[in-house]
Formats: structure tokens, sequence, C-alpha cells
């Protein structure tokens, strides 16, 4: 079910190993405070030296997350996000940034809620999205969808948790394209001061058993974290709530974002041996 | 005679589990028996000069002159756990438990006034200062059957406690090599003394199920070392088979042990050291009696089946199925058969059943017969004055119209395995033509064989069960004790029907005769079979499976297009684990008995089924001004199920209790739940408080605002509100910050979610601790009607109250099915709550079902002054139902609603939550014909409605409704 978009995705993760660091995947939520500022945050990450950016649509009922990323969601809605400016944007940092591969991520009722979501992954992949993350989908139910988003050419990127048993992470993993998502921590997105102390652990343990790149996120929000990450293996470090507090609260704050994108990369530079 | 006499020393070793006691054994001997090895050899070393010195004419005559023993093992195998409590003075785990100078007579009469079935005595005097002659004395004192609690360790003993009196002899297989212990077994039941074969072992079972010992224990104890395994018996029981009556012994705490192991299907409990802690004998013995004996559940008793004893040949086989309690006996007319009767024998025959038996009791009384005329059947059923008449052959059905008595018509079936196997729908149809031809029952027999009427073996079981589940079916052929049980489990048979599995060995030359043992057996495996295990079916539901049952990834509906599970990766392990573990616990009786047990003495169930005569005709003027062209019911009755006057005041503490025993189970020590109304909220915390767990309630900040009263309540329970601000603050946010909590906190906390939705297993699970609202009403009606009602109708909102009383009767096709949703400012306005009538298809909170959602898939808000209905989404059976057009759709605006509330307060002083109160709205129009399918009611409608709570919570909202609206509303209605 691989195609151009996991293709992509699995070039940039190459691409950063190739440099020495680990690949580093910002996050910004769609229409966050309104679709032209969220643009602005978009390049900002990617010229900051982001190798995979993902897109957040954004939902009325984002259960998968913490405060930040619900306010920020809540906002975008009430500025008037919908699917089609979502896909607009996409669309616009595709054409001004193509380099960078984009990854959206959303709910599932978003995109297979009234059908099987081939409609959704097409627009999507014609936007210029590489992969998507439906962050209430497991394999368990998304066989049908995994396979309209290959005919797209889109990858499914999944998550393994802390809490998933070992031969069901291996499962995972095989159902999954583009990259992994290993979920740090047991909770909601949102910054953390320091992450769990299994984290090392858990990711030498996912990496293991992953035939493509495994990237971790939840919690991320210092370049320690991102160096401790690195040196336990992690292929890409995932960045979101953090990025979205750095935006402040208006969420205006470029270059407060930038600085901290910047940091984060460079933290990412040291890879384990 | 004298055997052994007062104890010389006295071992009191103290602690329960023996700690003390082992290390106050001697180990002298490097014995693999321990300490009962030791009791052997000490008994063998007292008892063998005096067994030499007897003379065995002395002994034969002895035992000749002993009074005839009491039937043990058929008192046992009467429905129900019963008590054989035991008299000892000391034991080698326990120390001193009575004093030497202790009266066993006074003691054991006390336990039989308390209803014990039988006295156990300890005959060993050095370790339990017990004696033969204690055991002798105990029996001549009481008229129970009396075990003799021996070490056996010669077989001349069997002989001295049969002269003695005893009944029934304890035979240890951990004593004996495995031949020596048949040998004995076959000794003691020659002597007419009944052997208890007790094991403690898998190895020690074996040996003991290879003898002809009917009656099998399994004590706790491990008499080798004196521990004690409260589980063991538990564990160990389904590998005896049903065919043998099993005693458990050992570790019981309290009535509860007791209740336990009724549920598990033992068939009786040898008591000592609990009977003497518990303070007054009688007293003592009447309460681990009541807790053995079988609940007074119509529930219960509605979902056993019927069992016809056939082919009786004589009198004793007609008092054996009688004092069994047999529904009907079978009297053979088909001559040439083994069990073929003359017609006066079996006029006479019949005669004997109607004037043994008690008038309430009478069992039908069934001539069998093969393809005589009508007119020949007429005059059999006439001479035997026959309830009903078998036809086992291949009968057509225009016989059935000219019979005057009810016909019961036997369905050949080829045995399992055979080359053609039949179509299930064949089978069906030809049920059913027989049905409508005028057959009250169906039975489903095998074929073939020398003889018509049953060869013996048993059909295919997998198309048995798709019958069953098809058409009203009695199972017959190849049933016996060890396998009914099973075959009713496997099956939604509502009867079942035995001849040779019941007999006692056939004496050539001689008819078949009944062994009042197995008859008694049977009657009491079959009646057991579905106890405790609500979620097992037991009449035919002739509708798609899908619309009953999730699939294995929780799938319903006629494309299995509902439902499933659509969740964070965080929490797939938490719900893999609640599917393993309700999976275990779905048909676990002890689970339901527990439950059961609960909810009858902390919630107050069964609710009470209220006719309600005043506002049935408040509703029929209505529906008769609503309808337009005059249809509508001429005639009313209105029932109402009042899950209002459950503990908490509502239907929720039936899920609540229910998922905090299983909270339990999972090991989890934390609960949090979600709560719109308040009342879910409410009852998890009364659950939490019950069983001692810590307890964390969301809820929408909104709601907080419009339910104050069920606020306070939480918090006096001792539960923490945390308040929720993001989204619409009320319901379904409330869920999402409680998923989120479990995300976080997934491995020490168990998510109570309060209604019939959410991710599989979920659905499946609330609906299953919802279920018997619908299972009692059912029966309440049938008491109080004598049938279904025409329309089942329940508010909904997730859709637990709905699918808690709706769920029973989707199966009957003569029963509609309505839901009536909260349509807030009116369905029109787009501001409302109704999922069905005004939703889609959408994944919500894990399931994929019908929801209110706008064309990017974002949930809409619902509005509805009713916090409880005031949800976007609905379970996803109901979705399945309503695509499939099993379930009628209605709707009532928060005026409506408001409405009625003061309408059923004042006609009738029940004040309905306002969830409650939209069903009532909304009865008027279903009954015109203007809500729902449209299709007109029988001119005398009989409607069941579930009253799902009190509208306590909603006086301040319904003050200010009142206020807003003054004296127009009751012209509002």
């Amino acid at each position: 079910m691989s195609g151009d978009g996991a293709r992509r995705i699995g070039d940039a993760f190459a691409a950063a190993r190739r440099e020495g660091r680990t690949a580093l995947v910002p996050y910004v939520v769609a229409g966050y405070p309104d679709l032209d500022a969220s643009y602005e945050a978009a390049v900002a990450c990617i010229d900051a030296g982001a190798d995979v950016l993902e897109v957040g649509l954004p939902y009325s009922d984002p259960l998968a997350d913490g405060a930040t990323l619900q306010r920020a969601s809540a906002a975008a809605l009430k500025a008037g996000a919908t699917f089609d400016s979502s896909i607009a944007l996409v669309r616009r940092i595709a054409e001004s940034r193509p380099r960078v591969p984009l990854v959206p991520m959303c709910y599932a009722n978003q995109v297979i809620g009234g059908g099987d979501g081939r409609e959704a992954a097409r627009r999507l992949a014609d936007a210029g999205a590489a992969g998507i993350i439906v962050a209430d989908l497991t394999p368990d139910e998304g066989a049908g969808f995994e396979k309209v988003a290959g005919e797209a050419g889109l990858a499914v990127v999944y998550l393994v948790a802390p809490t998933t048993p070992p031969e069901r992470r291996r499962w995972i993993a095989n159902r999954a394209s583009g990259f992994l998502y290993c979920v740090s921590l047991v909770g909601v997105t949102g910054a953390r001061t320091s992450l769990p102390p299994q984290v090392a652990r858990l990711v030498r343990d996912v990496r293991a058993g992953s035939p493509i790149p495994v990237a971790v996120g939840f919690g991320v929000s210092k370049p320690a974290h991102v160096k401790a990450l690195a040196k336990a293996g992690a292929d890409g470090v995932i960045v979101a709530s953090a990025l979205v507090d750095a935006l402040g609260k208006d969420g205006r704050d470029v270059p407060a974002l930038t600085r901290l994108v910047t940091s984060l990369r460079e933290a990412g530079a040291t890879l384990a041996a | 005679m004298t055997i052994a006499t007062r104890p010389t020393r006295t071992r009191s070793a103290g602690g329960r589990n023996g700690s003390n006691g082992r290390n106050g054994a001697r180990a002298g001997r490097s014995d693999r028996r321990g300490v009962v090895g030791e009791i052997a050899d000490r008994r063998l070393a007292d008892l063998r000069p005096e067994l030499d010195a007897l003379d065995a004419g002395v002994l034969r005559k002895a035992v000749a002159g002993a009074p005839p023993p009491r039937p043990f093992a058929l008192r046992v195998a009467a429905p129900g756990l019963h008590l054989i409590a035991e008299i000892k003075r000391r034991s080698p785990s326990a120390g001193q438990i009575a004093a030497e100078a202790d009266d066993a007579v006074t003691r054991a009469r006390a336990y039989q006034a308390g209803g014990a079935a039988a006295i156990s005595v300890l005959c060993e005097p050095h370790w339990f200062g017990g004696s033969v002659e204690d055991m002798a004395l105990v029996h001549s004192q009481v008229s129970v059957p009396v075990l003799a609690k021996e070490f056996v360790v010669d077989p001349r003993q069997l002989e001295v406690l049969r002269a003695a009196g005893a009944d029934a002899v304890l035979l240890l297989a951990v004593l004996q090599p495995r031949r020596t212990l048949a040998r004995l077994v076959d000794r003691a039941l020659a002597l007419g003394l009944e052997p208890l074969v007790e094991a403690h072992d898998e190895r020690e079972l074996d040996a003991a199920l290879a003898t002809n010992a009917r009656v099998i224990g399994i004590n706790n104890r491990d008499l080798r070392t004196l521990d004690v395994d409260p589980e063991r018996a538990a564990r160990l029981r389904e590998h005896v088979p049903e065919d043998r009556l099993v005693v458990a012994e050992s570790g019981v705490r309290d009535a509860a042990t007791i209740r336990g192991w009724r549920a598990l299907g033992f068939d009786a409990a040898l008591v000592g050291e609990a009977l003497v802690r518990s303070g007054e004998p009688m007293a003592a013995a009447r309460s681990f009696v009541a807790a053995g004996a079988v609940p007074d559940d119509p529930v219960e008793a509605a979902r056993a089946p019927l069992i016809k004893i056939c082919g009786i040949t004589d009198a004793a086989g007609v008092e054996a199925a009688i004092r069994a309690g047999a529904d009907a006996i079978g009297l053979n007319l088909v001559p040439g058969t083994p069990r073929a009767l003359e017609l006066d024998e079996a006029v006479e025959l019949a005669r004997l059943a109607r004037s043994i038996a008690a008038p309430q009791a009478r069992p039908r009384i069934v001539a069998v017969t093969v393809d005589r005329s009508a007119d020949e059947l007429n005059d059999i059923a006439r001479a035997l004055d026959a309830d009903a008449i078998q036809l086992n052959g291949a009968e057509p059905i225009e016989l059935l119209a000219r019979l005057d008595r009810p016909a019961l018509k036997v369905l050949h079936l080829p045995p399992a395995g055979g080359p053609t196997p039949p179509v299930v729908a064949e089978v069906v149809d030809r049920a059913r033509a027989y049905l409508r031809g005028g057959a009250t029952q169906i039975f489903l027999d095998t074929s073939g064989g020398p003889h018509p009427g049953g060869t013996g073996r048993r059909a295919d079981p997998e198309l048995v069960a798709a019958v069953a589940r098809e058409v009203p079916v009695v199972l017959a052929g190849g049933l016996d004790p060890a396998t009914v049980a099973d075959a009713l489990r496997g099956a939604a048979a509502i009867a079942v029907d035995v001849a040779s599995g019941v007999e006692a060995p056939r004496v050539p030359g001689r008819r078949p005769t009944k062994d009042p043992l197995k008859v008694a057996l049977f009657v009491k495996r079959a009646r057991a079979a579905r106890a405790e295990r609500p979620n097992l079916p037991s009449r035919p539901t002739p509708v798609d499976q899908s619309l009953l049952e999730a699939n294995d990834h929780g799938r319903w509906g006629l494309d299995r297009q509902f439902g499933g599970r659509y969740v964070p990766e965080t929490l797939m392990a938490a719900l893999m684990q609640l599917e393993d573990a309700y999976a275990a616990l779905r048909h676990d009786p002890r689970f339901w008995a527990e439950l059961r047990e609960r909810l009858a003495s902390f919630a107050g169930r069964p609710t009470p089924l209220y006719r309600a005569d005043r506002l049935a005709a408040r509703i029929l003027e209505q529906a008769g001004a609503a309808s337009t062209g005059g249809a509508g019911p001429s005639s009313l009755r209105l029932y109402l199920k009042r899950e209002d006057l459950a503990h908490t005041g509502a239907h929720k503490i039936n899920n609540a209790l229910g998922q905090a025993l299983l909270t339990r189970r999972l090991g989890k020590t934390r609960v949090i739940a979600e709560t719109g109304a308040g009342q879910h909220g409410v009852a998890t915390a009364t659950a939490c408080a019950l069983l001692g767990l810590p307890c964390v309630v969301y809820m929408g900040a909104e709601d907080i605002e419009r339910q104050q009263p069920n606020v306070l309540r939480m918090h006096a329970l001792g539960a923490e509100v945390r308040p929720v601000h993001s989204g619409s603050a009320t319901l379904k946010d409330a869920i999402n910050e409680a998923m989120r909590d479990w995300v976080t906190n997934v491995e020490t906390t168990h998510y109570v979610l309060g209604s019939a939705m959410g991710p599989h297993p979920y659905p499946t699970i609330v609906r299953d601790l919802q279920r018997r609202i619908g299972d009692e009403a059912a029966v309440q009606l049938a008491e109080a009607e004598g049938r279904l009602p025409d329309l089942a109708l329940a508010c909904v909102g997730g859709g637990s109250n709905a699918i808690g009383l709706l769920s029973r009767f989707i199966g009957e096709p003569t029963v509609r099915l309505a839901v009536a949703e909260a349509a807030g400012e009116g369905i029109a306005t787009g501001r409302h709550a109704a999922a069905l009538a005004g939703g889609t298809p959408g994944i919500l909170h894990g399931a994929r079902s019908m929801m209110l959602q706008d064309r990017d898939g974002q949930v809409v808000e619902a509005i509805s002054a009713s916090a409880g209905l005031d949800y976007p989404g609905v379970g996803p059976q109901l979705s399945a139902l309503h695509a499939a057009d099993r379930l009628e759709l209605a709707a009532a605006t928060d005026d409506d609603a408001f409405a009625a509330m003061a309408l059923t307060a004042e006609t009738e002083g029940i004040l309905p939550a306002l969830e409650t109160a939209h069903a009532i709205s909304a009865l008027p129009r279903l009954l015109a014909g203007t809500e729902g399918s449209g299709a007109p009611y029988p001119a005398d409608a009989l409607v069941l409605l579930g009253f799902s709570g009190r509208g306590d919570k909603d006086l301040a909202s319904f003050g200010k409704w009142r206020a807003a609206h003054g004296a127009a509303a009751e012209a509002h209605a």
C-alpha cells in the first residue's frame, strides 16, 4: 500500500539520517489562528529545518488531544476553518515548499465517517499531501481506508503506544506506511516538562520491530527531549503542542516559533551510535 | 459394638489454614499422604484387631437388621444446593471447634430443623473427637440421611458403618489405589451405603470418576498439608460430568460462598466449622440453606425449559417423574416398541399421575403415537384424558385440524454426520407449516433406527440451534443428565424430552423402567442449564442475528455497518483486556448470581410494572384528537416499567453496579464515568461507594448548572465531580474528557461508560446489563395480561434504557418497537438531539452510528432541555435496528416533554424524569399514526413504556417552564 507519498516520506527520513540527524517533524494546526497565519507558521517551520510537516485538521471533538491542541482546534473552527479550507492550505504549502512531505492529521469521522474515505484521500493527495495520520483509527478498522489511500498514493501512518503489546506493535508496524508514529507516553497530547523514563527503552523496542522509520511524539517540548530521543535511536521526533504554545496567546508569534524549531533541529544533530 | 474409645491425647493445631497443623504433624513417616496418611495409619492400627475379632455372620445379621438406608443421593438431586451439616468437635487444622461435651444430637437436630439435607458425623476419635457411636446415636435421633465421616482403611468398616445405621460414607481418593477405591465404592453401593468419594486435585478426581460413585466431593482442603485453596472446588467443578452429584467442601466464609457454589452447579456443600462459628446452630443452618436454595426469580423461571419424561412404563416411573417435578409425562402407545403400553395400562398410569400430583404441579399427560387415524387418536386421548397427543410418525398436517386435543409434532432429523444433512430453512418451513396447521409444539428428534421415536442419538447441534432460533422447539433424542445442560445452552429450545437417558439398566425380557435418581438429576440439570446465564437465548428470535448481537469486531446491522472500534491506539490494550475479561464473564454464573443478588438486596429489583389507567385515558384522548382518519385504538392499557423506583431513581444503577463488579474482576482500582443528567454519575458513585472504589465523574458545566441535585448527591457519595468546559459543555464533552482521562490512566482505571454506545465491547456490555428491564417487564406483563405488548416504547439518548427495555422484544415479531428522541426546539429548526431522525452515519466516541454532524464531519451540538438525551449520537445497535426497519421513530420537543411531565404527575401522582417524559409525550402520536411507521394499532392496544427515571432532578426547570406557560400547560399537550 505504499506509493508515491510513502516513498517521499521515506526519502525525507533517509536524507536526515545521511546528515547525521534525527528527522524533525513539526505540527501546525490548519486555520489557527486563521488561514493566513497558519500558512506563515507552516512555512516558518519548513524554513527552520522541518524534514516532514504535520498539518492538523481542526476537529470539534479531539479526544486524543490535551488542552493546547483542543484550544487551537476550537479557535480555528471558530475562525471559519473547513475541510475545504484546510485542503487549500495544504495545497498552498505544497506549492511553495514542494520538497517537504506534508502529512495531515485528523480524526476518523473527518475522512471515513461518511464512506470509505476515497474522496478525502484523493483530495488530500491532489493537494500535495504525502501521508495521513488518523488519531482514532487503528489497523483493526483501517483496512478499507488503507486501500483507498494507497490507490491515491497517500501513506497511512499508524500509531503505537506504550500500552501496545510487542506482537501487536509488530503487526501495526507492518500495516503502517511512511513512518510509524510512536506515542511516547500514556496520555493525550500536550507539552510535558519531562518524558517518561521508559521512553528510551520503548523507542528501541519499537524501532527494532519496525520496517519503516519510527518518529516519536506527544509531550516533546525541549531540545533536551529531542537529544534524548535521538540518542535512543528515534528516526524522527514530532513536536506539536510546544509549537502552538510558542506561537503565544494570539497564535501569531512566528519568530518565537522559528527559534524553537531551530533549536530543536540542532538538538537532533547528534544521532545514536 | 465398640470400636475406638475416648481419645488419649488432644492435638491442638490452631490456624485455619493449617500452617500450625503442618508444624504439629508428626514427621515420623516420610509419607506422601502427609496428615491424612498419619490419621489413616492410626485408624487402621486401632481398628484392625477389632475387625479381625468380628464374626462375619454376626456382622451380616447386624447389617440386615439395620434401619433401611435413607435416600442420600436422591435428596441431593433435588433442585438447589443442599446443606450437609457436619458435626465435629475438633480438627487438625482448626483445633478445638466445639466443646468436648458439645452434644452432637442436640446440634444435629438443630441443623435438621434449620433445613439441612443430611448430617455428617466424624467417626475418628484422636484428631476429631468423634466416634462411630456418635454417628449411630445421631442417626437414631434425626430423620435426614447421615453421612459417616470416617477414614475407611479396611473394607469391613463399610459393613460396620451400615450396621450402625449410616446412610452414606466418605471414601478418600487420596488414601486408596484406584482399583481398591473402585472396589470399595461397589461394596458400599451393594450395602445400600452411598459412597461420597472425595478428591482434591485432578488426579484424585480422575480416580473418583473412574469408580461407580454417584456422589463426588471436591475438597478445597488438601488433606495432606491441611492448606485450603478456596477456589479449588470452583476450578475443578467443570471436570465433573453432569451425571454425577457434586459436593463442595471446606473454605466456606459465609453465605456468599454457598451462593457462588450453587451458581456453579454444585449439588451440596459439606459445612462444619463455618456452621459452628456462625452462632446458633438452627439459624446458621437456615441461612446456609437459604443461600443454596434456587432463587425465587420469575425471570429465571421464564427462561427455564419445560421437561417431559417419556416412555414411562410403570407406577414407579410415574412417581419418579412427579417427584422430580417434570412438566409432562409421555405414555407410549406405539405397538411393537420397547416402551409400548396397552391402552388400559396407559389409562391406569394416567389416572395415577393425576391422583398423586398436587393440583398446581400436575404434569401434562401426553399420549405418544405413530401414524394413527384422527378417530383413533381422539379415542386414545379421550380414554387417557390426555392433555396432548404426540405424533411421532409421518402424520400429514391436515390431520391436526381433526384432533380434539392439542397436538405435538415430532420432526425427525438424521443423526449428525450423515450423508445428506438437512437444510435449516426446510426444517424451519416444515415446523412453521405444522404450527400453522395447529400443532402446539415441535419436537426435534433423530430418526431411523429400528423404532420410530428416537434411536438415542443426537442430531447436529448447529442445525438444532439454527432451527431453535427460528421456531419454538422441544429437544429430544439422545439426551441424558450428562448432556442435557450443554444441549440447552447450545440451542434456544423451550423444552426437552427424554426416555432412554433416564432409565435403569435393561433387564432382558422386561420393559425399560426409569431410574428415579437419573430422572431427578435430569430435571435438575435441565432446569439449571440456563440459570444465572441471562445472555444465553432461551426462546426463538426470528430476526437477523446481526440485529441481536455484534460480531467479533463489534459490528451490528444487516450490513454489519454500525459499531466497531475507532479509538486512539493507547486505548486498544484496555479495550482488548475489557473484551477478554467480559467474554469470560458473559456466561459466568457466579458473576450474574452475585449481580442479581446485589440488584435485589441493594437496588430493589425487580422494579414494579404499573398500569397507568388515568394517564392512558388522557393519552387515548390525545391520540383521538391527533389522528386524522379516526384511526387509532379505542382502548389503551398502558404499563409503565418503573425504573424510577430502582435505587438512585433511574435504570442507570443496573449498568453501574455491573460494571463496578467488572472493575474488580479486571483488577482495576479506579473508576471514571461521564454523566449527562447526573443519573449515571450518581449510580456510578453509588456502586463505587458500595464496593470501595475511588470515583471521578466528568460532567458538562452546563449540565452541572441544570442538574444540581445530582451533583450534590455525587459529592455526598464521595465521588469527585470534574466540570467540563470545552465544546458545548454537555454530555458529549464529558465523554471526550472521560476518554482523555482513560487514555492517561488506562493502566489503573476502568471507564464505566453509561450508555449502550462507544467502542466495542461497551454496547454489548451495557445492553447485557440493562436487558433485565425488558426481561422482567415481559414476565410481569405475561402475569398481568397473558401476552406480549403491541408496542414497547422508550426515550432514547445514548440508548441504554431503550435497548434495556427493547432487547427482550426484538425477536418477537408481533411487538412493535419505538423510541422517542429529543426534538429540542423542533427537528425542523436544526436545534435538537435526534440522531436517528435527523442524523447521518458517522464515527463518534469510538463507534460508527447515526449522529448529528455537518458536511465536514464536525460534530454538531445537540440541543435539548433534557440533559440525559442531549447527545448528538445514539448506540450502534439502535442504529442497526432502525436501518433494518425494526425500530420506529418518534420525537418530542422540550415543551412537549415538560407538558407530559405535568400530565403524568397530575394523573398518576408520578413525576417522570424529563427524559422519560419524551416517551410519554410521543405515545399519542404513535397511536394516532402521525409518528412511527403509521401502521394502525389493534382496537385494544397494549403498550409497555420504559419509565426510565424520576423527575426530582428536573423540578427546577419544570418549575420555570410552568411559570412561563401557566395554565396553558395542560391544553398544550
